[in-house]
């Protein structure tokens, strides 16, 4: 790709990355989807306009925003809602939320609307076509909202520290894409250059939406205010992001999505080993560095959260910035492989934290070395799905140990070791974690526990000889099916599998979101259990009309005031 | 009906494991009904007459009793077990014709044939009883047929693509179809119980802040 993209230095060990603690420590960087897909607006020179806000002075309407691009228009739908305050709820079995959306592939006529209108609004009870992309919705942050409507109303700006403090005025409780509720499927958008990298439509969604949110909240003040009320300035529109409350559902995506989820992870460690791999950083290189670090460590300084795990962790956190402030006062970040110095230095003197964050941070001045690498993070091989039977019994032992070589001694039948069971609700079909020996539920369990599953499978073939093709064992073991299909794939995706129990009694399913949460490039993550988890999203960013080559990209890191 | 691809794998795979099939087994009854839709067959259909033959109580009974030129099962073969073999052997099996005897809704071995076809890169015809379909793996020429069991099966290496079918990003399923697959997979998911509704996904700090 790149004459300078030659590592010296491995990719690190998926033994040590995989792990769920590591994986929930993970922060957002260069490759982010986010970040991927405001630099290409910005590159692309996108233009974006609001043609329909029809809103009424309760909050009801509707609003379409474009973004068109060099080939194709994408336009949000936002429907507006009066929601009964009891009726709020994150949860995926809430039914009626304060704005519902759909990004429309093109621009939707009279008759869409109407149409979508009918269907959007009702979520997973509605239907969409393929015309559509991705639906969604969000609640108002009921702290935020009407403190903002109030002051802006009465003709001031609402208070920063109040904002801060939430973040966001609105956040997303699912953003569907991939065929859900009758949408588009991946397949129709995903060889476009805009779509290629994943998660862009959904991005693209919450970015139009935070636009529609600052719009709508300038016009309930003007509602209430009339000629008192003034816009919401842009100082403070820019701190607020969309805030976004995530279930369970992601963990069950990156379980049972093991090629994608290791592209992604390939991909940024590539990405860190050939900056570890650099001999010398120029002065403007390690300046660089030392000034997304103050920036970072600002936006650290604004994370909060009331999960004592989470407190627990931003502890820590503090304490290696201050370590990694103390580290950046005595190196010149430039000699003698600086980055994979301070990388190993990170590895003996800072939490999981602290390691990932710098991970992260060093890849920040290298973006020619590093943002090429997006590409490759889509899953475009279906063929792996398919099981090769021919291959030798040994190999796939051999593939089972080096992916579960630490849970083959584990004790399964311990209770504390297979204590949870993932399964799925007949309610909205949520997806549930449920305590295996005091609910009934393990009839209805999702095989959402590779490392157990793995470990039963080795044993079956224990009695196989070595030579035998799979396909014998597999006739005879349909129930190893699913095991020896990932089992294959590992080859090919060393970073699929997560190396550690999903189903044991302390399992964190938070560290799963997290770590799709940073692929997304959340920032602040604020665990409300150990089951769901809230971030926000876009907190810095221009607007889409505001985007420029300038500030497309390092939005995430809040500028220091001398 | 009207209905995204990613959709009907996902009902397809459900209501194959809530019939009784393994998971695997599932995820091939999934990809395997995809296959179908996208090339203009109504997979959820031939999915939905198989599942209710309730196979997997006696499952044993139809899965081929041996490998040789001629599979046969005790009863009726299922086309997802007979499938996966099919598509398991694709690279191990000689190169020579292979009889089915008694196969049950035959139309979804196709998708394991297409598989057979990208493994060789070789194109494979497959006869059911008096329908005959060709694949490469991609592309499918077969007539509108709609067999709930087929006496014969022979399936054999070449064959040319005459007038194959459209390639389809949508599947419009008969509803009771539909109805039956969605009932089947209803039998993957766990009752509401209101403790379950309290502890499993959500809990902790209030949503409505």
């Amino acid at each position: 790709m790149d004459k300078t993209a030659q590592t010296t230095i491995p990719r690190r060990d998926p033994a040590t990355v995989m792990r769920l603690s590591r994986l929930g420590s993970l922060h957002q960087c260069r490759l982010s989807f986010m970040r991927v897909l405001t630099r290409r607006l910005a590159e692309e020179n996108w233009s974006f306009a609001r043609p329909v806000f029809d809103v009424d002075d309760k909050g009801v309407g509707h609003a379409v925003y474009t973004a068109q691009g060099p080939e194709r228009t994408y336009s949000l739908v936002a429907f507006a809602h009066d929601l009964p305050p009891e009726m709020r709820s994150d949860r995926v079995i809430a039914t009626a939320w304060d704005a519902t959306f759909t990004l429309f592939d093109g621009v939707p006529t009279e008759a869409d609307i109407e149409r979508l209108s009918q269907n959007v609004p009702l979520q997973e009870v509605g239907r969409v076509t393929d015309s559509e992309i991705s639906v969604s919705r969000a609640n108002r942050s009921v702290r935020l909202w009407e403190h903002f409507v109030e002051s802006l109303a009465a003709g001031h700006q609402p208070d920063a520290e109040k904002a801060d403090a939430v973040g966001y005025l609105m956040r997303t409780t699912a953003v569907y894409g991939s065929g859900k509720l009758g949408a588009a499927d991946r397949e129709k958008i995903a060889d476009r250059p805009e779509m290629l990298v994943p998660f862009q439509a959904e991005m693209l969604s919450v970015f139009l939406t935070r636009w529609f949110v600052r719009d709508l909240v300038n016009h309930m003040a003007r509602v209430r205010g009339g000629d008192e009320a003034v816009e919401l300035s842009p100082e403070m529109a820019t701190r607020l992001g969309i805030g976004n409350s995530t279930g369970l559902g992601m963990a069950p995506f990156i379980v049972n999505h093991p090629i994608l989820f290791n592209n992604w992870i390939m991909v940024r460690e590539e990405a860190i080993a050939r900056v570890r791999s650099i001999e010398t950083a120029s002065a403007e290189d390690a300046n660089a560095f030392r000034n997304i670090f103050d920036r970072s460590k600002l936006s650290m300084s604004w994370w909060r959260s009331e999960h004592p795990a989470q407190i627990k962790k931003l502890a820590e956190l503090n304490n290696d910035l201050a370590l990694i402030s103390g580290y950046l006062g005595q190196d010149d970040l430039m000699r003698d492989h600086p980055w994979d110095r301070l990388i190993r230095w990170s590895e003996t003197a800072l939490s999981e934290e602290g390691q990932e964050l710098v991970a992260s941070l060093v890849l920040e001045p290298y973006g020619d070395l590093v943002d090429g690498l997006a590409s490759c993070m889509a899953d475009t091989n279906a063929r792996a799905q398919v099981i090769k039977g021919a291959m030798p019994i040994s190999d796939v032992r051999s593939l089972i140990q080096q992916g579960f070589d630490w849970a083959l001694d584990l004790d399964w039948n311990a209770p504390e070791n297979c204590a949870r069971a993932w399964y799925v609700s007949e309610e909205k079909l949520e997806p549930r974690l449920g305590e295996r020996f005091d609910e009934p539920i393990a009839d209805y369990e999702q095989p959402l526990a590779p490392a157990r599953d793995a470990v039963l499978a080795y044993k079956a073939l224990a009695d196989w000889v070595d030579e035998a093709p799979i396909a014998e064992f597999l006739m005879r073991h349909p129930e190893h099916r699913h095991t020896v299909r990932r089992a294959q794939m590992a080859d090919i995706a060393p970073y699929g599998e997560i190396r550690d129990n999903t189903i044991s009694a302390s399992v964190l399913p938070i560290d799963m979101l997290r770590a799709k949460l940073a692929f997304f490039g959340a920032t602040h993550f604020d665990p409300r259990s150990d089951r769901w988890v809230r971030i926000c999203m876009y907190s810095g960013a221009p607007y889409p009309d505001e985007l420029t080559g300038e500030n497309a990209d390092l939005w995430v890191y809040p500028e220091v005031l001398p | 009906m009207n209905l995204s691809l990613n959709e009907i794998e996902a009902i397809a795979k459900r209501a194959a494991r809530g019939a009784g099939y393994e998971w695997g087994v599932a995820e091939e009854a999934g990809k395997a009904t995809r296959w179908l839709c996208a090339q203009g067959l109504d997979g959820a259909t031939e999915l939905a007459r198989l599942l209710q033959r309730e196979f997997p109580v006696t499952l044993e009974q139809h899965v081929p009793s041996e490998l040789n030129d001629k599979w046969a099962g005790e009863e009726a073969l299922c086309p997802l077990m007979t499938g996966a073999t099919l598509s398991d052997h694709a690279d191990i099996r000689h190169p020579g014709p292979l009889e089915l005897q008694h196969v049950a809704v035959p139309l979804l071995l196709l998708p394991f044939v297409a598989n057979m076809a990208f493994a060789r890169n070789n194109s494979i015809t497959m006869t059911m009883d008096g329908c005959t379909a060709v694949t490469d793996g991609t592309r499918l020429s077969c007539p509108d047929c709609d067999n709930a069991h087929a006496d014969h099966v022979v399936i054999a290496v070449g064959g040319v693509l005459e007038n194959t079918r459209p390639c389809h990003t949508r599947a419009h399923p008969d509803p009771a179809a539909w109805q039956v697959l969605t009932s089947f997979a209803h039998r993957t998911y766990a009752p509401a119980t209101e403790e379950s509704r309290l502890l499993g996904a959500g809990a902790g700090l209030s949503d409505n802040d």
